[in-house]
């Protein structure tokens, strides 16, 4: 603890993956998340599920540090950091947030700016990529989100599952180490939320490592390589899809998923 | 007879159209401070901000440019009418201006400057980028309207000598004998520049919200 040396460099020998070590977060005697341990290879899919109130977003909105930590540490692709040391550096905080690519329910796209200026400018400002190679970048990516035409379009003209899939493409675009997608499909309706999760399918398939808050439970049963189920500000059972899905250990699992799939 | 107190009057167009201008100029940048300034991590500095603004919102117009004209040579310098004007008018704007901005920051939903930090944005690149344009463009019509006020405000001017419309008017009326005319004519010239304001800042409005569909 003398030492700050721990946020710059990684101790842990997992370059592309996740490890994350009894995180906590509290709001004074308040404890909404406990001992969250979660461990992650390169291009794993991992899906959270668990009834509201579980502490689900929270956790994931820890991981970048939109949501700050009281307990534990988050290494992610080489970003270290530690909340007991304290309020991060600037410099480990923007390595955790450029490592880390989030898509939010509500898209958050930028809407006074383009599609295609929504995806070039944080490769401009954040990874200080040229113009030129930021449009390459962008139109590559909005080929492989189905909508190559959007470019000049402004957000608000584009329906939920396009500005969704628009957003998961500016996240893309810098090429992050995790996807963290909180509840992706939660503002959109059922149909719509297919063409958004083809395109998280898509990217599962090519090696993606990906962490999805979801109520989607064929996609968490399909797509996902684990489950982790969450429960008041904790995690009931981690486990791989199948059998979490088939046969819960957890009572609590076993209710959440009875109250869900029944209906 | 018409003509010459419209000519007389209208030479008074110039200082008005400049103290109004200058002072939404220097209002607006030094309101920009005062709404960074509201915003800031540090207590004493978000008290100093708000009493300032408070204060300066709750005197009225004419006591600031006769405490400017006329108080200030007591302890400091004395300045010229116009530069009193335009100081007074300055400090006036500013208060208002960092109010119209401070609504326009709390109208952008946290979503964006989330969306902005994920993305690895610091925090100035998030101000420049993101937030200060989608709030310039809440706030436009809120500002647009005070720049109207502040014309007509600007007529008080003339109380410490300022040769703008209303001090001609005054001029004209007492030489001439045309009260009616004269202060008929100044109250066209208003209603004239303050049209040609809403009309820009419609226009403005518009083609924001054609092309993005907000604000």
């Amino acid at each position: 603890m003398a030492l700050n040396l721990g946020s710059k460099t990684s101790p842990i020998p997992i370059s592309g993956g996740v490890h994350v070590s009894r995180l906590g977060k509290s709001y004074g005697s308040h404890k909404v998340l406990s001992d969250v341990n979660l461990k992650m290879h390169e291009g794993e899919v991992v899906s959270i599920i668990g009834p509201s109130g579980a502490g689900k977003s929270t956790f994931l909105r820890c991981l970048n540090y939109l949501e700050v930590p009281t307990e534990g540490t988050i290494t992610i692709g080489g970003a270290r950091v530690c909340a007991e040391e304290g309020t991060p550096d600037k410099a480990s905080l923007e390595h955790l947030r450029k490592v880390t690519g989030m898509v939010f329910q509500s898209f958050n796209l930028f809407p006074h700016l383009t599609v295609l200026e929504n995806i070039t400018l944080p490769q401009r400002k954040v990874l200080g990529v040229s113009k030129e190679r930021a449009e390459d970048t962008a139109h590559q990516l909005l080929k492989r989100v189905g909508l190559p035409d959007k470019a000049k379009a402004y957000p608000a003209r584009l329906s939920g599952g396009q500005q969704q899939r628009i957003a998961i493409a500016r996240a893309l675009a810098l090429s992050p180490s995790i996807m963290l997608f909180d509840e992706p499909t939660s503002a959109l309706d059922p149909e719509i939320g297919l063409e958004v999760l083809a395109v998280m399918r898509d990217l599962a398939d090519e090696g993606m490592t990906m962490l999805v808050v979801t109520h989607e439970m064929h996609f968490a049963r399909d797509v996902s390589d684990r489950i982790m189920v969450m429960g008041d500000g904790g995690v009931l059972e981690t486990g791989p899809s199948q059998q979490v899905m088939s046969n819960p250990t957890h009572d609590r699992t076993r209710q959440f998923l009875k109250a869900v799939l029944d209906r | 007879m018409f003509l010459d107190i419209f000519l007389t009057v209208s030479r008074g167009i110039a200082l008005t159209l400049y103290v109004t201008l200058a002072s939404l100029l220097i209002g607006g940048i030094l309101g920009l401070l005062l709404a960074a300034g509201a915003q800031s991590r540090s207590r004493i500095i978000r008290a100093v901000v708000g009493s300032y603004i408070n204060i300066v919102r709750v005197v009225p117009p004419i006591t600031w440019l006769f405490l400017i004209y006329f108080g200030l040579p007591q302890f400091a310098f004395k300045l010229s009418t116009l530069e009193a004007a335009v100081v007074g008018f300055s400090v006036i704007a500013s208060a208002f201006m960092a109010e119209i901005y401070r609504s326009g920051l709390l109208s952008i939903p946290v979503g964006q400057r989330e969306a902005a930090w994920a993305l690895g944005m610091n925090p100035m690149t998030t101000a420049r980028w993101i937030i200060t344009p989608q709030a310039f463009r809440v706030a436009l019509p809120a500002i647009a309207t005070y720049a109207i006020g502040l014309l007509k405000d600007s007529a008080l001017a003339s109380t410490i000598g300022v040769h703008e419309i209303t001090y001609y008017a005054q001029q004209s009326a007492k030489q001439l004998h045309q009260g009616l005319i004269s202060f008929a004519i100044a109250g066209v010239l208003y209603i004239a520049i303050s049209l040609i304001i809403a009309v820009i800042s419609r226009r403005t409005h518009l083609m924001l919200r054609k092309k993005i569909g907000v604000a």
